[in-house]
């Protein structure tokens, strides 16, 4: 047996990304089968709506818009990211929409962050885990924050090289053929970065996250009434 | 079956459209439906009720659901009413929706909680090999190890205890009290048995048997009406709700109906849609007025005035300028109009005295029984003085006249009493009537119509009539010219004019006139049905018998009392214990031994709480100079200790001795019965060797020395004078803001410099919820909750029976309270065995209201034995002493069952007697006999709750037809009338526990009380005394308006008269400093708030959030204008008796001059620091101390004669003034800092001193 495999980097970026992903499909299973009542977002706007319209917001957007940007610049294969754009373009492109969203989710986060433990009513209503998440979060988005210095860096040398072994790593996790080796030569602060980031699907089902699942989407076209039909095993109660 | 899965079918989930697609049919899962159903859902419902002092006694539904209560919801399967009347339903309010919060609620009491110091002290005297009564009498000795536990009452320190070693604390501290000081230093404090009346029975039966005093409490709320007695000789027997619906015209003064009657307000909402007229009367535009047809706003503590101007117009238009006939007809029978006063001479003029006897007149009319006890009219048609039926004189020694049939006693011919001579007269006698309302003269004389008389004695006698008074001292010109009457409304310098009356009360001269006028105009035309509902907020003041007397002689001018739809309907709380005569001999243990020790709780606090130190209200201040005077310079608590000498009011303890050490030093000298013990007492109190507590009430011999309290709370709310207890009694933090000094000028009291502090050695709170009360109590026991247990509870405004009833078992380690003290009797026998065994006791009795006992001093003259006025004689001029054998360690064995007394003496109410031997053997098979050998092996068992209730039902006439029927027989041949029809249709009924589990019952009439049960009219008191000429329980047999007794008369109250609120200086011994600052004076109110007291109690959080979730002070916008006070900014209010905090509530509906702070708002929710004190802030009593008044003890005398909560001092703490001031935010200070030596120490606020 190669006495080699059982390395950090492959503990961290061949195993735990596994678990991570497991805990955030089935963990969130579970609970929406079982915790029906504490599917909820846990909204504290009722309690103190001061700053919330703007911190809320920039909050959102920015976090969503970066959710977005890490899907597509990451999962999309590199052959078909070559048909529209090259690497270094893509590069900058990941810099300045990152930077972009990145401060204002920072923004937006850090008065959310200010306002959860320093407004009393929210702060005493406050759940561990709210107060928790939100500060992982937080530390995942300056993470990621720090790496974009780094990031121009390679950029302005002209080399890629980070960001595709980054996309080349999560698709091979993707594919279920993990290759952590790829991320080996990769600078510290990335690494972080990914691990910090791992973490929240890891405690995702544990947290109001999962009211992501549940965005309101279907309110945008719903009907005018929604009838519910009777089922004959209600109807025998 | 999965959420999740579910959702993958999104898009086959329209399964159809309609309305043009604008609706849609989905197949989703509707599972969620179920949390919905589950909150309904329940296992089982079970009826109870809330114990509560809630008037409402609403049957209730409880569901029970996973052996937990759910919730509550209210009952709706009354019986029927009448055809013509709106039906019960629905009853039950928002409060006693919200009970079953408390049962798992963080105050709910789950474990016995005692001073975490004195379990320390316990633990460590009886690891050194002390047994529990040796182990308390060390802790007792020590006074540093008494003071750790004692200075920290109210601080928190309280540990979970096991039940065993409590309840050996207890009995302990019981056992070493009897032995050292005497039972009667044992107290127990619990209010109003209707609302739990086993539970209430628990206590007072364990009291009753060890020889405890129980505490009346209906006095010391100051809900007793005194007037009540002294008019009627009955304590408050008013009308179901249900009668509201008859009047057709309702005066409202002191009730808030929708506030505190709230399910029984609709009946009010309903009459008024039939026609009837209401008119609102109140200080402040409460919730009541706005449902009525006028207000009329009074200035507070002036009703008096109010009414006796109704009255004037009353009775100068419907008696004067014309006679009614139905007025004149009911005035002549059933009242004292008609009846003779002599007068006495008084400087130029004369003055009222007692009423003419029998015994007056030459050969005593012919009567030889009780001649000094016959009142005497002046019959028409005989045209001489003749005695008629009725008078007290005919109660006792003989049968068949005692009884309102208008009738010459001696030839039993028809007489027609005489209310006036004005037609033959022999003279105008000019008769000063005593007067306080300030700068107006003390003695108005004004002309009255006079007859002369040869008495017995030779001597020659002028008599009025009573009616001939009162239409003088009402301020109403005859004719006969003289001063101070007048025929003008409007002249405002007559007393009692609609004019004056506006200048004392600020409301309108033509309001009062039309209300008045209206009133008897409806009484006349309708035989009267007028009304007046009247409440607390009346009678909390000093005066407050005057203004229900103002109240009563409009009633009875306009004949309403006693008719369906009219008459006074007084309600302060749930007073009304229905099956009362089955009730008392198990709560007082009189199926063991008689007498039991009762006490009259106002006095008790007074002289213990020490506020007599600080009294500064003079005897002298408050008489009239057309009395005798004889008391000259007696203080207010003088006169209390002659009242305890002269045998009126009972006293706990008796005397400066342990009785039982008298009983054992009298056998010792050679006594060997009853009167040689009496003898022995009689001679030692002669020589001064032997003397009632209350004339050294400071000596620590006279303290008391254990107090439980159950079913209430006494520290939280009932506290008058609160921070005196918290000072004297508990001996720990308090905020008195002065030292004593001012009561020191006093004649019969001894007087120590040094002021006692802290006389309990131990206090037992029992109790579910956590209060303020049991926060300062060193042990609290776990009771049951009221959906807990199994009980009675009935209430004035309905007819019916309810049960509490055991939904779920007691939570946590909690029992009933009728376990608790069961197996508090086992462990006390055990350790009696041991160190009490079998003692005799002797009991001070006073001279009891419905007893023969009620005519010991005629004339109501006053003779202080003391003062060597006359002998010492035992139930004629000092308390009947009787002796009781008592073996401490049976005490248990005779608790769970009915003892032979039951079968010996029989039983009996309000002067009724008769045996209840049938009822005694059906109770052996109904609940078994007791197997336990011993004293009571064989006896009916009393073991269990459901038990106790059934034995209770047996045992009244309301609840058993037999015993019904048994006791009218007693009546009728009391009053020569039969009057078993009242009852008959039911003599067969009995009503069982699991009767009335099922539905709510409808008692059967019974002589108890003065009303009836029938399908033709509602319940209303004094029914039966103008129906079926039962007399009225007092002197003439008949309602007055005239009291004759000396000390009423020394008063100025032989006639209603308006007085004004008391000054209580309560300003002049606060620091200078406290006065500098920014403030306002107001007048203090107390009355009954919308989310508390009575319905619920004003810490459940469901209440809380109603309004402002902690202490609240009303005040009007043009005062808290002038203190700088804005809407919600906290206040203090402040007066020399200590400080209370709350936040203000500025509000239009307060009239100017007054702060309104609800009743019993918890001191342990929300409340801050007081600046003026440095103590907690307080609660409403914080700033008040009570005061009594010396008519209110009078004794042995008919109608003036005590009984347990029936008549006797009264609580009154409304004439407070306080200063408020704000207080700003930053200056709060929640005192949450931890108890250091220093804090400890510093028991008074900063610069008061042992005095």
């Amino acid at each position: 047996m190669n006495e080699d495999i059982f390395t950090w980097n492959n503990l961290l970026f061949g195993i735990y990304p596994y678990v991570c992903l497991s805990v955030f499909v089935i963990g969130s299973w579970l609970r929406f089968d079982r915790e029906q009542y504490g599917w909820t977002s846990a909204s504290s706007q009722l309690l103190s709506t001061a700053g919330m319209r703007w911190a809320s917001n920039l909050f959102h957007i920015g976090v969503l818009a970066i959710f977005g940007g890490h899907f597509l610049g990451l999962l999309t294969p590199h052959s078909v990211f070559l048909m529209v754009m090259g690497d270094i373009q893509h590069q900058y492109m990941a810099i300045v929409l990152g930077s972009f969203f990145g401060v204002m989710a920072l923004i937006g986060g850090g008065n959310l962050l200010i306002r959860r433990f320093s407004n009393r009513r929210v702060s005493v209503t406050s759940r561990a885990s709210d107060k928790f998440v939100l500060g992982w979060i937080m530390a995942t988005l300056i993470l990621g924050l720090t790496t974009i210095p780094v990031s121009i860096g390679h950029a302005g040398h002209g080399d890629p090289r980070v960001v595709t072994a980054m996309a080349e790593w999560i698709q091979s996790i993707m594919y279920l053929y993990p290759n952590p080796a790829y991320l080996e030569g990769v600078d510290t602060i990335f690494k972080l970065h990914v691990f910090f980031g791992m973490t929240v699907f890891l405690i995702f089902p544990f947290t109001r996250l999962v009211h992501v699942w549940s965005a309101p989407f279907g309110y945008l076209a719903r009907s005018y009434q929604i009838v519910r039909s009777k089922k004959l095993k209600y109807q025998s109660r | 079956m999965s959420h999740f899965l579910d959702r993958l079918k999104f898009f086959e989930k329209i399964k159809e459209t309609f309305s043009n697609n604008h609706g849609i049919v989905t197949n989703e899962d509707r599972q969620w439906e179920d949390a919905y159903r589950n909150r309904w859902a329940h296992d089982k419902v079970v009826r109870s009720t809330h114990g509560v002092n809630c008037t409402g006694g609403c049957s209730w539904k409880i569901f029970v659901k996973n052996g937990l209560v759910a919730f509550e919801m209210q009952q709706t399967d009354y019986p029927r009413t009448r055809e013509d009347l709106p039906d019960h339903e629905p009853r039950g309010c928002q409060r006693g929706a919200s009970f079953s919060w408390y049962l798992y609620s963080p105050q709910r009491i789950k474990y016995p909680l005692i001073r975490g110091r004195l379990l320390n002290l316990y633990r460590a005297e009886r690891k050194s090999g002390k047994d529990p009564v040796e182990a308390w009498a060390a802790i007792q000795a020590d006074e540093n190890k008494r003071k750790q536990y004692t200075a920290v009452r109210g601080l928190g320190g309280f540990v979970r205890a096991n039940w065993e070693e409590v309840k050996e604390i207890v009995a302990a501290a019981n056992v070493y009290t009897i032995k050292k000081y005497g039972p009667d230093r044992i107290f127990g404090f619990s209010p109003i048995p209707a609302m739990s009346q086993i539970s209430y029975a628990s206590g007072a039966r364990y009291l009753s048997l060890i020889g405890g005093a129980c505490g009346s409490f209906y006095d010391w709320y100051c809900d007793l009406p005194a007037a009540s007695p002294q008019t009627w000789g009955e304590q408050t027997d008013v009308p179901e709700s249900a009668d509201w619906y008859n009047s057709t015209y309702i005066i409202v003064c002191g009730s808030s109906l929708p506030t505190t009657r709230t399910p029984d307000a609709h009946f009010v909402s309903e009459v008024r849609y039939k026609g009837a007229k209401v008119i609102s009367m109140a200080p402040d535009y409460a919730e009541y007025c706005k449902a009525s047809d006028l207000w009329m706003p009074v200035n507070p503590g002036s009703d008096t005035a109010a009414f006796l101007a109704m009255g004037h117009v009353a009775l100068k238009e419907f008696y004067i300028d014309k006679q009614d006939p139905y007025f004149s007809e009911y005035a002549r029978k059933y009242t004292d109009l008609p009846i003779q006063v002599m007068l006495r001479k008084h400087g130029d003029g004369y003055v009222s005295d007692r009423c003419l006897r029998a015994s007056d007149l030459d050969g005593a009319l012919g009567e030889t029984n009780n001649p000094d006890w016959k009142t005497i009219v002046f019959d028409e048609k005989s045209k001489s003085f003749v005695v008629p039926n009725g008078s007290i004189g005919f109660r006792w020694g003989e049968e068949g006249k005692w009884n309102l049939l208008p009738k010459n006693a001696a030839s039993q011919q028809e007489i027609t009493a005489e209310l006036s001579c004005i037609d033959s007269k022999d003279a105008v006698a000019s008769v000063g009537f005593p007067h306080f309302e300030p700068g107006e003269g003390d003695l108005l004389y004004r002309n009255v119509p006079v007859r002369k008389l040869k008495l017995a004695n030779g001597e020659e006698a002028l008599v009025a009539s009573v009616f001939d008074m009162q239409v003088a001292q009402y301020g109403i010109d005859r004719g006969l010219g003289g001063g101070n009457v007048t025929t003008n409304y409007k002249d405002a310098n007559v007393a009692y004019t609609p004019a004056w009356a506006e200048k004392v009360t600020g409301v309108k001269a033509a309001d009062i006139e039309r209300t008045g006028r209206e009133f008897a105009y409806n009484a006349s035309k309708t035989h009267g049905k007028s009304m007046v509902i009247m409440g607390a907020a009346i009678n909390h003041w000093y005066h407050n018998d005057m203004m229900y007397r103002g109240v009563m002689n409009l009633l009875h001018i306009c004949g309403c009392v006693g008719q369906s739809g009219g008459g006074w309907a007084h309600y302060v709380g749930q007073e009304k214990l229905r099956p009362q005569a089955g009730w008392a001999p198990i709560a007082f243990a009189l199926d063991w031994q008689r007498p039991p020790r009762h006490m009259n709780s106002t006095s008790f606090w007074y002289f213990h709480t020490d506020q007599w130190r600080y009294e500064t209200l003079r005897g002298d201040d408050l008489t009239s100079p057309a009395g005798k005077g004889k008391y000259k310079g007696y203080s207010i608590a003088d006169y209390n200790v002659a009242a305890v000498r002269m045998g009126w009011l009972p006293s706990a303890p008796h005397w400066n001795t342990n009785p039982l050490d008298l009983v054992s030093e009298a056998e010792k000298s050679g006594a060997t019965d009853e009167a040689g013990i009496a003898q022995h007492v009689i001679g030692k109190l002669k020589d001064g060797s032997l003397d009632v507590a209350f004339a050294d009430p400071d000596n620590p011999v006279n303290w008391p020395r254990n107090l439980f309290v159950w079913r209430a709370n006494l520290i939280g709310s009932s506290s008058k004078g609160h921070e005196y207890f918290l000072k004297h009694l508990l001996g720990t933090q308090n905020g008195v803001l002065q030292e004593s000094g001012a009561g020191s000028v006093n004649k019969l009291i001894k007087w120590h410099d040094e002021a006692p502090i802290g006389k309990l050695d131990l206090m037992v709170d029992i109790n579910f919820r956590l209060n303020s009360t049991g926060a300062y109590s060193d042990i609290v026991l776990p009771t049951a909750t009221w959906y807990e247990k199994n009980d009675l509870n009935t209430t004035d405004m309905h007819p019916f029976m309810h049960p509490l009833s055991e939904a779920v078992s007691p939570g946590w380690q909690s029992k009933s309270d009728w376990q608790i003290f069961k197996s508090l009797a086992e462990t006390f026998s055990k350790l009696a065995e041991k160190h009490l065994g079998t003692r005799k006791d002797i009991v001070a009795l006073p001279m009891q209201h419905d007893s023969p006992f009620e005519m010991a001093q005629p004339f109501g003259e006053v003779k202080d034995w003391k003062n060597g006025e006359c002998d010492p004689v035992p139930g004629k001029t000092m308390p009947l002493l009787k002796v009781v054998e008592r073996n401490f360690a049976d005490t248990y064995k005779k608790y769970i069952a009915i003892g032979p007394l039951m079968t010996k003496i029989g039983n009996n109410v309000k002067g009724l007697d008769w045996n209840t031997e049938m009822e005694y053997d059906q109770l052996k098979v109904m609940n078994g006999t007791v197997k336990v050998p011993g004293v009571s092996f064989g006896m009916p068992s009393l073991e269990e709750d459901i038990k106790v209730c059934d034995s209770v039902l047996r045992m009244a006439p309301e609840t058993c037809g037999e015993v019904a029927h048994k006791a009218w027989s007693a009546l009728s041949k009391k009053t020569g009338i039969d009057h078993h029809h009242l009852y008959s249709a039911r003599h067969e009924d009995k009503i069982t526990f699991a009767d009335i589990q099922v539905q709510p019952r409808k008692i059967i009439t019974a002589p108890t009380w003065s009303g009836i049960e029938s399908e033709t009219v509602s319940y209303t008191s004094c029914y039966t005394n103008i129906h079926e000429h039962i007399p009225f329980r007092t002197l003439t047999g008949r309602a007055h308006f005239y009291q004759d007794h000396e000390w009423m008369l020394d008063f100025g109250e032989g006639f209603c008269v308006h007085k004004p609120p008391q000054n209580m200086h309560s300003f002049d011994k606060l620091s200078p400093s406290i006065l500098a600052e920014k403030h306002i004076k107001l007048k203090w109110i107390t009355p009954h708030s919308k989310w508390g007291i009575h319905s619920t109690y004003q810490d459940n959080l469901r209440m809380l959030t109603l309004f402002r979730g902690g202490p609240y002070v009303w005040i009007s916008e043009a005062d808290a204008k002038a203190a700088g006070i804005e809407d919600n900014d906290w206040v203090e209010a402040i007066n020399h008796n200590g400080a209370t905090v709350a936040r203000a509530v500025v509000s239009q509906r307060i009239s100017r001059g007054v702060a309104m702070m609800y009743h019993a708002q918890e001191k342990i929710v929300n409340v801050p620091g007081s600046n003026a004190t440095g103590k907690r802030g307080g609660i409403l009593n914080s700033v008040t101390r009570v005061v009594m008044k010396p008519t209110n003890m009078i004794g042995g005398y008919v109608q003036l004669a005590y009984s347990f909560n029936y008549y006797g001092t009264v609580g009154s703490n409304r004439d407070t003034e306080v200063i408020m001031r704000k207080v700003a935010d930053k200056d709060i200070d929640w005192l949450e800092r931890p108890l250091t030596p220093e804090r400890e120490a510093q028991l008074n606020p900063p610069g008061i001193g042992k005095r």
